[in-house]
């Protein structure tokens, strides 16, 4: 190290050299990798593949949502039992100040 | 000029920050492994620790990716990037309560001119250990005029201070760096 002076534009090659090493923490590439993860280079092949998956998933997800959708509403609003189907026509038929319809009797048995 | 983010004489910092901001990750890529070595030791010129060094780096290096649009490529991209990791630097080491360092004789063995490895070591860590003894800005100003070549213009306008500042700064890190290492002789 030479000798400071406030005057001195010229480096210090030594202290310059000296300071590099003091500094240098090494391990280059592992900090670059680093880097360029953290800034979302780092993975571009999961990324990509997810975002490739992104739409035909999505697509597959509400065909198969729609698809159970649409059977789930088939098993709930199945036909009505006989005796679910009887009861409303018995309590017409006893019901009505009229004769019977043969018509609401037998629509049951139509179905 | 020592060292410029070891990238003279290749693609232009200019061109491949231009290519950066479009979204090219090569680009940044390749400017991060230009610029990797002396944004750690710049970092690692405020903190102490060098995995802390190290997050200050990355958070200069993302910081910049984010601001690469608002970098002029008509002025060299060094002192900007610089600038960035600095302060990136500084407001971390703000952040976190910064070990203090020990006394500075407990931890500077005598020696001579290091011709080994070992001796390397030891006046690496000497050297460090002297360097926490200067005022931050200090430190920078010395770190970048010496250590990385800047001019006494571009270390003020890395650290944001008038250049009489900047090189005041310099001057005064090296006299005190004389004092704290003094019984280490130089090559001959």
């Amino acid at each position: 190290m030479t000798t400071p002076s406030p005057f001195d534009h010229e480096r210090d090659p030594v202290l310059g050299e000296a300071l590099r090493q003091a500094l240098d923490p090494g391990g280059p590439d592992a900090f670059v990798a680093r880097v360029s993860a953290a800034a979302g280079f780092g993975q571009p092949v999961y990324w990509d593949v997810l975002a490739g998956w992104a739409r035909p998933g999505i697509a597959a997800a509400v065909a198969a949502a729609m698809a159970a959708g649409f059977l789930v509403g088939r098993i709930v609003s199945g036909p009505p039992s006989l005796d679910e189907a009887l009861v409303p026509s018995e309590a017409m038929v006893l019901e009505s100040q009229g004769p019977p319809d043969a018509g609401v009797v037998f629509a049951v048995f139509d179905r | 000029m020592s060292e410029r983010g070891e990238g003279a004489g290749r693609v232009d910092d200019a061109q491949l920050a231009v290519r950066a901001a479009g979204g090219d990750r090569d680009a940044f890529g390749r400017l991060v492994e230009r610029w990797a070595p002396q944004a750690r030791r710049v970092a690692r010129a405020v903190l102490h620790d060098p995995d802390d060094a190290d997050d200050a780096a990355q958070d200069g290096f993302l910081s910049a990716l984010l601001k690469l649009e608002r970098y002029d490529p008509g002025r060299p991209f060094g002192p900007w990037l610089m600038r960035i990791v600095a302060n990136a630097a500084t407001d971390r080491r703000r952040r976190r309560a910064v070990r203090r360092a020990e006394p500075l004789d407990s931890r500077l063995p005598g020696g001579s001119r290091p011709d080994t490895a070992a001796e390397q070591r030891v006046l690496g860590e000497r050297l460090r250990a002297a360097l926490a003894e200067l005022p931050e800005r200090q430190r920078l100003a010395v770190a970048l005029f010496d250590g990385e070549g800047y001019s006494h213009a571009d270390v003020a306008a890395i650290l944001g201070i008038p250049e009489g500042t900047a090189r005041s700064d310099v001057f005064n890190a090296r006299r005190r760096l004389r004092v704290l290492l003094e019984d280490w002789r130089e090559p001959r």
